[in-house]
């Protein structure tokens, strides 16, 4: 009885102390044909029936004891053999990583219109298209800017040869396009190239893309208004920022209104991307003016609506800091590379 | 426009602050700012300059001794106007000028200054100015500085296209009024019943009323001090007494007047007429100027005597010697001063109101007032007065229904609050039966045209802000969906930028000359470019692409690839199109590949590989037929879908090359034609075998003449019958005629063999590896290469 645990934490403390090859031995000592282990399970048909039982118990326990042992730590043993390989292969991580293939990169102008085109989908919006060729009738008479009108002054147009035609000076000609194919409901916004006919420079540029937006229905008010942008600018922007409207005037809206948004980078403590103002002004909005409804031969009785209208350009150099708008035609891979 | 906070003062009575007023005025529309301004300072008082002698230590300063009749205080100052008996702004030590500028005790080149004498510049009173302030000599002393200076403020009002009627005090002030909820006074003038000698004469509509004055025995001479002051905060310059009483109301009432040295009309007649065709006029500016039929002039019976409305005539402006005046208030029509304007390339502060429409009742007030401030300055009486009009006035009325007002904010506003917003800008109302109010506009508000004119009035005056909204506002939502980016597009992008190719986006416009570079035709000029990069729209997208390459190439970059979307201008019209154009080597040096040498470049066959990659099911490489002409004839290929050639691909011509060594690749596809039939195709799961497979390697001779797509159908053919050759694929292309023969290539395949089922045989294998062979001979005499 004494003798198997002694057996047995003598053949521990070994096993203990053992390299691969002498585990090899106590094997042997233990189960070999001679083994300790192997003489008290050949000694048993001396013992009566009673002691034979029991201290044939005492000898399998001491066998499953000491070989398993030896496999722990055998396993053992291997770990530490390929832990030390491990450590004697270090390899110098700090900074000789090369990736042989250059990083290809998306324009950050055509990331703005994907990421807000995918909050107003997400909206209920659909995303819908115009040409960049238009004629006066759309760009200007059908939303109401009048020939003589002062607000064309804001807005220097090239014309194609022949004045017949001209480039778009904004994606608000969409509004038109999309109204005459469809009857409300009509939710959509029309992203796209518009131009200016202007001197470029860090901050205007000849070519440049805007966002249009448009919901016209029954019983469409100011106030929906407001909620869908609020919606907008806290899922592009960030959730908790501030929002103000400041009555203002476009020719095709009544009323109109600017929106600014709290300064998402210090919101609103003043710094430089707000000018330290706390705000950025972020888009020109209003309610659908009846004479552009009427243009479209949908009745300003029942039906009312709203437009917004936003520079891409401007957003995405708010969103990255980037401080001349030429950049993003220059096509310099070091500029590129970085979005 | 400038204006100034305490003229404003005298309009209506607020009690705000400049920054207040500000922020309440862009609340309401009117967008306006703080330019500089007064008594943002705290411990400036005024003190008496006692002595001043050279600073010991510097050339430039002076060290001078002040008094607040108190104590005195040693100052060190650099203005060259400091002298001795001046009275002066002095800033004590712990003083705070405008912009946070805290004045403390210091040494200046070694010698202590207790504070420093100020600038008008440096107290905020403008935005430059030189030297110290020197106040007036009977300035009492040791006061603070706030107390002995009449302190203003300069705001900067910026309005929109539609509100002319606030280019003035008192337009910004019916603002302020309407807000507050106070009517502002209007300065009281004195009307005289004078005779009307008919010296005027109207001959056209263009003018819808002319008052004109004439006023004698005036004596030019310089402006009183408060006017000029006055002038000069709003940036306007002072000339002579009579012109800058004319400025003066026009910055006071908007309304423009001009004032004629009725000496240097050649008759003593004023006629309104339009200018007859290239009839000269020499304006202020003392530029001639061509006139046409369409424009309207002001003219003596020889000649025009002012453009009207827009600038008046060199040679018959008031001088020193003027003792007569004829003193001009007229209305013209804002689309004939708009368009004179623009084709004079001529503006002026009275065209810039005059386009925005002046108003009918202002300009007999401001008439009056005018004359009113003419005698009490520069003395004179008034012989005549006319008032002529070609139209009668009509105040605008509309009826407003009071709940369309709630139907279009989303939000109740009171009847009785719609009421007193309405009456506070001056509007008179009228009870047009139930619900609804007749709304009689005043003659300045020529924005307000129809009913919705009247609910934005009532929005921005309630408050933009205060009109809730609810979060999460449910809409009608549409149910169609479509993105900015084509399906087709899409899948270019995400693949390509995942290949290290960048999106570029450049202008729509071309050069002419950059086109025939590369041999293209242009389809759509622009009428008024304003420089030769905008001289046309672009009918490919490779001139800009290439100038990118180039660009990048000159700053040393050994690898471009760029694609772009956007639209080419062709002869049908707008197209959407899509490019990439690739260059130089695939990959950047790495020393892990440095000894197997790989370093490939972007050449038609990797170039090409490339683009069918990203070609989605559907499409197949073809000859191209009709390569553009840009293309190396024998380096093309065609992009076509389901039969129709949509794109092309290749190498530029090497004449394109300029310096670059290396073939520069290039692939257009039309987007616009695909858009309508590509629907992202889906193709069935193929199912593939858990049995192992055989490979087999076999290399062919064939005649150079034979276009390999025969060799690679012929395969499939195989692929096909059999079934159990799976997959195919070039590993070697070898030409070397003297080892092959004249006019022979070699090309070697792995083939890879599979059943579904089972394991393969060799024999199967070999079977069907023959039948491939004898089919390759058979029909396109290529042999196995032994």
């Amino acid at each position: 009885m004494n003798n198997i645990d002694q057996i047995i934490s003598e053949a521990l403390q070994k096993i203990n102390n053992s390299d691969p090859g002498a585990l090899e031995l106590l094997k042997t000592e233990y189960f070999g044909k001679n083994g300790v282990i192997t003489q008290i399970l050949k000694s048993l048909s001396q013992y009566p029936a009673d002691e034979k039982k029991k201290i044939g118990a005492d000898a399998n326990r001491a066998k499953n004891a000491i070989e398993t042992a030896i496999e722990q730590k055998k396993e053992l043993l291997k770990k530490a053999v390929l832990d030390e390989k491990m450590a004697k292969e270090k390899e110098d991580f700090s900074q000789i990583f090369y990736f042989p293939f250059s990083k290809g990169g998306i324009h950050p102008v055509l990331k703005t219109i994907e990421d807000i085109s995918s909050v107003f989908k997400s909206l209920g919006f659909v995303v819908a298209e115009g040409p960049e060729i238009e004629t006066d009738w759309y760009n200007f008479e059908a939303l109401n800017i009048p020939s003589d009108h002062p607000a064309r002054d804001t807005q220097d147009t090239f014309y194609l040869e022949g004045m017949k035609n001209l480039l778009r000076t904004h994606t608000s000609p969409g509004q038109i396009h999309v109204m005459e194919k469809q009857k409300p409901p009509v939710r959509v916004i029309v992203p796209g190239r518009v131009y200016r006919n202007e001197a470029s420079d860090a901050s205007h540029s000849s070519t440049f893309h805007q966002i249009e937006g448009l919901a016209v229905d029954e019983n469409i008010t100011f106030a929906d208004l407001k909620s869908v942008l609020a919606e907008f600018i806290h899922k592009f922007f960030g959730p908790d920022l501030d929002i103000r409207f400041r009555p203002s005037h476009f020719q095709f809206t009544e009323p109109s209104a600017e929106m600014d948004m709290q300064c998402f980078f210090c919101k609103g403590k003043g710094c430089r991307v707000c000018k330290n103002s706390g705000w950025i002004e972020t888009l020109g909005c209003g309610m659908v003016h009846p004479n552009v409804l009427k243009a479209v031969k949908c009745d300003p009785e029942k039906y009312s609506g709203f437009a917004f209208g936003m520079g891409v350009e401007r957003i995405t150099m708010l969103k990255y800091g980037i401080d001349d708008i030429r950049l993003f035609y220059e096509n310099d891979l070091r500029f590129l590379k970085q979005f | 426009m400038k204006v100034s906070y305490n003229w404003l003062k005298k309009f209506v009575d607020f009690d705000l602050s400049p920054e207040a007023l500000c922020s309440m005025l862009t609340s309401i529309g009117v967008e306006t700012s703080v330019v500089s301004g007064g008594g943002a300072w705290t411990d400036v008082i005024t003190a008496k300059v006692l002595t001043k002698e050279k600073h010991p230590n510097a050339d430039k300063l002076s060290l001078c001794t002040l008094t607040d009749g108190i104590n005195n205080y040693s100052v060190v100052c650099g203005a060259k106007n400091v002298e001795a008996g001046q009275i002066v702004p002095l800033a004590k030590i712990g003083a705070v000028l405008p912009g946070g500028f805290q004045i403390k005790k210091s040494k200046i080149r070694n010698v202590e200054s207790e504070g420093m004498i100020c600038s008008e510049q440096e107290l905020g009173l403008k935005e430059s100015s030189e030297g110290i302030l020197v106040l007036d000599e009977n300035t009492e002393i040791g006061v603070p500085l706030e107390r002995v200076l009449e302190s203003d403020s300069v705001l900067n009002v910026e309005i929109t296209t539609n509100r002319g009627d606030c280019l003035s005090h008192l337009g910004v002030a019916r603002e302020i009024g309407a807000k507050l909820k106070k009517t502002p006074l209007l300065p009281a003038v004195k009307t005289l019943d004078v005779a009307e000698l008919s010296i005027v004469k109207v001959e056209s509509d263009l003018c819808p009323r002319y008052i004109g004055a004439v006023i004698s025995g005036v004596k030019v001479g310089p402006s009183p001090k408060w006017m000029s002051d006055a002038l000069e905060k709003c940036g306007v310059r002072s000339i002579n007494n009579i012109v800058d009483i004319t400025n003066y109301v026009m910055l006071e009432l908007g309304h423009p007047l001009h004032a004629f040295d009725m000496s240097k009309l050649s008759s003593k007649k004023v006629i309104v007429r339009t200018a007859s065709e290239n009839e000269p006029m020499t304006a202020l500016d003392g530029k001639t100027y061509k006139l046409d039929a369409e424009m309207l002039v002001i003219a003596d019976e020889a000649k025009p005597v002012a453009i009207a409305g827009v600038m008046g005539g060199e040679y018959s402006g008031i001088d020193e010697n003027t003792e007569t005046i004829f003193l001009e208030s007229a209305i013209f029509k804002p689309s004939s001063v708009r368009k004179t304007s623009k084709k004079l390339n001529l503006s002026s502060d009275s065209s810039y109101r005059f386009e925005r429409g002046a108003a009918w009742d202002i300009a007999e007030l401001a008439s009056w007032r005018a004359a009113n401030l003419i005698y009490d300055i520069a003395g004179g009486r008034i012989e005549t007065r006319e008032d002529i009009k070609t139209a009668e006035y009509e105040k605008t009325n509309i009826a407003l229904r009071v709940p369309r007002v709630s139907k279009l904010l989303g939000y109740t506003v009171e009847e009785n609050r719609i009421a007193e917003i309405l009456r506070f800008l001056g509007i008179d109302l009228k009870s047009g039966g139930k619900e609804i109010i007749i709304c009689s506009i005043p003659s300045w508000r020529n924005d307000i045209k129809e009913e919705v004119d009247l609910i934005e009035e009532i929005a921005r005056i309630y408050g933009y802000d205060n009109i809730p909204n609810p979060h999460g506002q449910a809409l009608r939502i549409s149910t169609k969906s479509n993105s900015f980016f084509p399906e087709i597009v899409s899948d270019f992008r995400s693949k390509l930028s995942g290949l290290g190719f960048c999106e570029a986006l450049n202008y729509s416009f071309s050069e002419i000359k950059d086109l025939e570079f590369f041999g293209l035709k242009y389809f759509h000029k622009i009428a008024n470019p304003i420089s030769k990069e905008n001289e046309v729209l672009r009918p490919s997208l490779l001139p800009s692409l290439y100038r990118n390459l180039m660009l990048n190439a000159s700053q040393g970059a050994d690898r471009v690839a760029l694609f772009e979307y956007g639209k080419i201008y062709a002869e049908n019209g707008e197209r959407k199109t899509f490019a990439a154009i690739m260059y130089g080597n695939v990959w950047q040096e790495w020393w892990k590949w440095a000894e197997k040498k790989i370093n490939p470049k972007y050449d038609f066959y990797f170039g090409g590989g490339i683009i069918r990659n990203i070609l989605p099911d559907g499409f197949t490489i073809t000859e191209n037929l009709s390569p553009k002409s840009y293309f190396h004839p024998g380096k093309t290929a065609a992009a076509v879908y389901r039969g129709k050639p949509a794109g092309q691909f290749g190498i530029l011509k090497p004449s394109l090359n300029g310096d670059l060594k290396d073939d520069i690749f290039y692939f257009e596809i039309d987007i616009e034609s695909l858009e309508s039939v590509y629907g992202g195709e889906v193709s069935l799961y193929g199912h593939y075998s858990k049995f192992p497979s055989v490979k087999r390697d076999i290399s062919v001779t064939a005649d150079k003449s034979l276009q390999f797509a025969k060799i690679e159908k012929a395969v499939k053919n195989v692929m096909k019958t059999g079934n159990i050759l799976k997959e195919y694929s070039l590993f070697s292309v070898y030409d070397d005629e003297s080892k092959l023969g004249a006019g022979k290539i070699s090309y070697s395949f792995r083939l890879t063999y599979r059943n579904n089922d089972r394991t393969l045989t060799d024999e199967e294998v070999n079977s069907d590896m023959n039948a491939l062979l004898e089919k390759l001979d058979g029909e396109l005499s290529v042999k196995l290469r032994t």
